[in-house]
């Protein structure tokens, strides 16, 4: 009855945000399939005339398949260091009622509110004392530390959910920390785990300025980097730039073809159930 | 030594103290034990490393000391060459662009003189266009030796373009004013320019003072001579630029284009504009994207004359040249002055003209037949060769910290955000050396 | 059971056996050191380091010197710096202004059941597939006014100048911002909003109200959690923009979009002033604390409500 009307409304709404979502897309994809000629003079919204994939392969020859792996190490050990860490923090932020873990939890706190571009001086300053610079672990650690804070909160929130009576039930029988934690509190928030890989397998699949600043080389580029130096170099060609941002896409479409609930679970738990 | 203020103590042993936690917690890099018998050589990352990897081997063939080619990408190469340069990952040699681009590393005690190298080997002077060798000189002692090549800005133009308007390329300012007016009335943005740059932009500005105040004015504001800046002459460049872009020459959106992202280039290749005022690296670029166009009508000419103008009209202005200075600290001075002789050898000179650079060496003038556009190749030589001065291109003549607000302002000013009298103020309250 | 370990070795709490209770159980600091110690040597420490560095004067070449108040003067004097301040806060206010109606609305929509909300939400999620770096360059290739859309579309877009005016210039960062980030927080809300209870709504229409008195009093209040999340999100995302304004605007045209964290970048790497960058870090962290407080106190989030609460 009075449900049709805000529907078209919606309809509407919905159809012209596909449209602002779709067109840029549709415009990547079209011009990496023409030869740098072609688009400049067809403009980008025409079809290709002349089918081509010269510029996928031109970009795969010049290094990109370097980048991607750099690009999934970098993401693979954020997400392992992460996982690793954050877990056993959120659940003593949440059960503990020391005052050391206050003071770590309102640190992290704070650590939200640290943006990663404020301390990239210093950052330069230790990763290269340390020999680190130009070195793939130097881009790791301070990502991984950077995606910290968010990852806690996440993580703390959903294991606030865990109702006490299930804590009260096996500390009674004696359980200790470990099994709680292991037995009781990691099956219950599969969920917000979840979440954190996402959350820092983006940051670290994403991350830019770190390792503009933190590395040099072609043989520990990055992604996005690759496609920075792409844009900055004399005389880029657009088609190829589009190509390889295509080309970046295709790890995480991957992962979003093959584990599309997980991922999207995963994003929605960011805001908490 | 310097005397450590007691802050920078706090901040070496804080950082020093992280960094041992993460040597220590084994994630450090390999040590530089490698580093005994190599030097390592950074250089700008472009399409020219091909002839930098072919001389590093041919180096490597006769050398007990080897060298080691790092690049950094384009963009970026200024800024990490600073963080690095008095870090653990300093290279020996490195790339730049003489002039401003190393006072602050010879203030700073860290540049190796190459004086004691000339004197022993006369020819890593002898054998470069004193001009171009010059640029690399500081306070009288010389720090770097040319690499690659000059790369003087030229108005270039597409003929088809201008025949179809009735236009010849410029001679006089008026004449461009004229063929501004034509070439609008065509229907086609008169000169293309990637505004969103910015250092495009710049190239007007130092022309326009070149012409009309003479390459002295800008070198007193360089010394520190504020005045200069509020001077008639530097006045009257400032409206003349005011009065081209007021004529619609640039069209409206030129803040937008970009030179590095094709953007301008395709404009002047596809008929969209007649002239764009470039370094020679117009020409390979076009050469690249659009060899039809670059072939049949890409035209070029020297920057026209200005009318009661104190500037010569066969002044230049651009990039002078590249340049390989050698760190103090190197382990190799000796190896590092044997890499420095392979720059005039006659090997560097053929390769570097292959792809299109032109070196600055005496004895270029034999090879320019084999260069990549040899007409190109000559008429540029010529022209360097000729010019009574060579303007440095400002950003690099200013110490680096003047860069960002000298392009804010130069930006402002052009797009007509700023008033004369602002621009004037802005330049004056820039960093000099 | 017997226990496993040893209290020492997990780090618990000493405790006597068969105390029970509230505090019975609980994980000892031990398990949060690992993560609290990573954390402090990569994010504190080099804060501290920002700090100290606000007060010296450096250009990475020669040593440090102390420089007293000279940095943090210099900068309140700088027009640049002031305009840098109003441009983070504008632009993160603009973001969170238009993102957030956005993405409610579409989260909202995309909770929904039917297929061709599905599908659609498969293609709004596509950007989130995309780098900051790669939507960027995506974007500027795609509004380049004369090899681009613009040219194309003269009747939307004029003469194309996207890049050349400060209105322009910011209202592309918002955009492009929005594009990418949308589909996040319509996430964010379509699974927010798939976790209200369906009670609710069936007694609102007992009570005969209509979708749009549902969708305020019900949906909304019920996302309370969720927009407090998402508006954090957007507020530090916002004023640590960064990758967006070096791949599209660089600061320009003039200074008009030189944001705080993108003028910090400059003065650290290409003015190598690193002190006055320092400054500039600090200023950044303190605005962003200041509005990450409001807002956790604003909200409560520090208490961390369970939306369980009162059901």
């Amino acid at each position: 009855m009075r449900k049709s009307r805000p529907n078209y409304f919606a309809g509407f709404g919905s159809l012209v945000w596909l449209l602002v979502v779709g067109l840029p897309l549709y415009v990547m994809l079209v011009a990496t399939f023409q030869s740098r000629p072609d688009y400049a003079a067809n403009g980008p919204l025409s079809f290709p005339e002349h089918f081509t994939l010269d510029n996928y392969i031109d970009d795969l020859n010049s290094g990109f398949a370097q980048y991607f792996l750099n690009t999934v190490i970098v993401t693979v050990s954020v997400v392992g260091i992460v996982v690793l860490l954050v877990p056993p923090l959120a659940y003593t932020i949440v059960r503990s009622r020391g005052r050391a873990t206050t003071t770590v939890f309102r640190l992290f706190l704070l650590g939200l509110a640290i943006p990663s571009q404020a301390v990239i001086v210093p950052m330069f300053f230790v990763i290269s004392e340390a020999g680190l610079y130009d070195n793939l672990i130097g881009v790791i650690l301070p990502t991984a530390a950077f995606a910290m804070p968010v990852c806690a909160l996440i993580l703390t929130g959903v294991m606030r959910d865990i109702t006490p009576d299930l804590y009260e039930a096996m500390t009674m029988d004696g359980a200790s920390s470990r099994r709680v934690f292991f037995q009781l509190v990691l099956p219950l928030s599969r969920s917000g785990v979840s979440t954190i890989v996402v959350f820092s397998a983006l940051q670290a699949w994403n991350g830019f300025l770190f390792p503009l600043v933190l590395t040099q080389s072609a043989e520990t580029k990055v992604i996005t980097l690759g496609l920075y130096d792409f844009q900055t170099e004399h005389g880029v060609n657009t088609p190829g730039l589009l190509a390889a941002v295509v080309l970046s896409m295709f790890p995480i479409l991957i992962v979003y073809l093959f584990a599309r609930r997980a991922l999207v679970q995963g994003l929605m738990g960011v805001g908490g159930k | 030594m310097k005397q450590r203020a007691r802050l920078s103590r706090t901040l070496v042993v804080g950082g020093a103290a992280l960094a041992l936690v993460l040597s220590l917690s084994g994630c450090g890099g390999d040590s530089d034990a490698a580093g005994d018998d190599t030097i390592h050589v950074l250089v700008y990352g472009d399409a020219a490393n091909k002839v930098e990897k072919e001389i590093v081997a041919t180096f490597n063939k006769t050398s007990k000391v080897k060298a080691v080619l790092d690049t950094i990408p384009g963009a970026d190469y200024q800024a990490k060459l600073q963080t690095i340069i008095n870090s653990k990952q300093a290279p020996d040699v490195f790339f730049n662009w003489g002039g401003g681009s190393i006072k602050p590393f010879v203030d700073a005690g860290l540049l190796l003189p190459l004086d004691p190298f000339i004197a022993k080997d006369p020819d890593l002077k002898a054998k470069f266009l004193p001009s171009v060798f010059n640029s690399a000189v500081v306070d009288g002692t010389s720090y770097g030796v040319p690499m690659r090549g000059t790369q003087p800005v030229l108005l270039f133009n597409n003929g088809k373009v201008l025949k179809k308007a009735g236009v010849e390329p410029p001679k006089t300012w008026d004449d461009l004013l004229a063929a501004v007016e034509a070439l609008k009335a065509d229907g086609v943005t008169p000169i293309a320019l990637g505004g969103g740059d910015r250092w495009p932009t710049l190239m007007w500005f130092e022309y326009l003072y070149d012409r009309i105040a003479g390459p002295e004015l800008f070198q007193k504001a360089l010394d520190g001579d504020q005045d200069a800046w509020a001077s008639p002459d530097s006045r009257k460049a400032l409206s003349s630029i005011r009065e081209l872009v007021d004529a619609g020459a640039f069209g409206t959106n030129f803040d937008s284009v970009k030179f590095t992202d094709q953007g301008s280039p395709t404009l002047l290749a596809t008929g969209r504009a007649g002239f764009e005022l470039m370094g020679s690296w117009e020409y390979s670029t076009q050469q690249d994207a659009h060899p039809e166009f670059a072939k049949s009508d890409l035209g070029y000419s020297t920057f026209p004359s200005v009318e009661g103008g104190k500037g010569d009209q066969a002044n230049v202005v651009g990039n002078t040249n590249n340049y390989y200075s050698v760190l103090k600290k190197t382990k190799h001075p000796q190896a590092a002055a044997e890499f420095l002789k392979l720059m005039y050898s006659d090997q560097f000179v053929k390769a570097q003209l292959a792809i299109g650079n032109l070196p600055t060496t005496t004895n270029t003038e034999g090879f320019l037949d084999a260069a990549a556009s040899p007409e190109f190749a000559k008429f540029q030589y010529d022209m360097v060769k000729a010019a009574p001065a060579f303007q440095l291109s400002w950003d690099q003549a200013y110490p680096q910290s003047a860069a960002t607000a000298m392009y804010q302002s130069l930006q402002q000013f052009f797009n007509g955000s700023m008033d004369e009298d602002a621009f004037i103020k802005a330049m004056q309250a820039l960093p000099t050396s | 059971m017997t226990r496993t370990a040893t209290p020492s070795a997990d780090g618990e709490t000493v405790e006597k056996p068969g105390s029970s209770g509230i505090g019975a159980g609980r994980p000892g600091f031990l398990w949060a050191a690992p993560a609290a110690v990573f954390f402090g040597l990569f994010a504190i420490v080099p804060l501290i380091m920002v700090a100290v560095l606000s007060f010296a004067s450096w250009d990475g070449l020669s040593d440090p010197e102390f420089a007293g108040l000279d940095n943090w003067r210099r900068l309140l004097d700088d027009p640049v710096m002031i305009k840098s301040l109003w441009l983070s806060v504008l632009l993160t206010v603009l973001g969170v202004a238009v993102q957030t109606p956005l993405s409610i609305l579409l989260g909202v929509w995309a909770a929904g059941h039917q297929r061709n909300r599905a599908v659609l939400s498969a293609i709004y999620f596509v950007p989130m597939l995309l780098s900051v770096a790669a939507v960027s360059v995506l974007w500027r290739a795609v509004l380049d006014p004369n090899l681009g859309v613009p040219a194309q579309a003269t009747w939307l877009f004029g003469d194309g100048n996207l890049f050349g005016t400060q209105a322009t210039a910011i209202g592309v960062l918002v955009f492009v911002s929005t594009w990418q980030f949308t589909p996040l927080h319509t996430l964010i809300y379509q699974g927010a909003a798939r976790a209200v209870p369906q009670v609710l709504y069936q007694a609102a229409q007992v009570d005969g109200a209509g979708t749009v008195r549902q969708f305020f009093h019900i949906t909304l209040p019920q996302l309370r959690n969720s927009i407090i999340t998402s508006m954090i999100l957007m507020v530090v995302g916002g004023l640590t923009t960064f990758d967006t304004v070096l791949i599209l605007t660089q600061g320009g045209p003039g200074s008009d979009t030189t944001i705080s964290a993108y003028y910090m970048y400059q003065k650290a790497f290409k003015s190598f002033d690193y002190g006055a960058a320092s400054t500039i870090a600090l200023l950044l962290v303190l605005v962003s604390t200041v509005i990450s407080l409001i807002v956790v106190r604003l909200s409560g989030y520090d208490r961390m409500r369970s939306t369980m609460e009162g059901l």
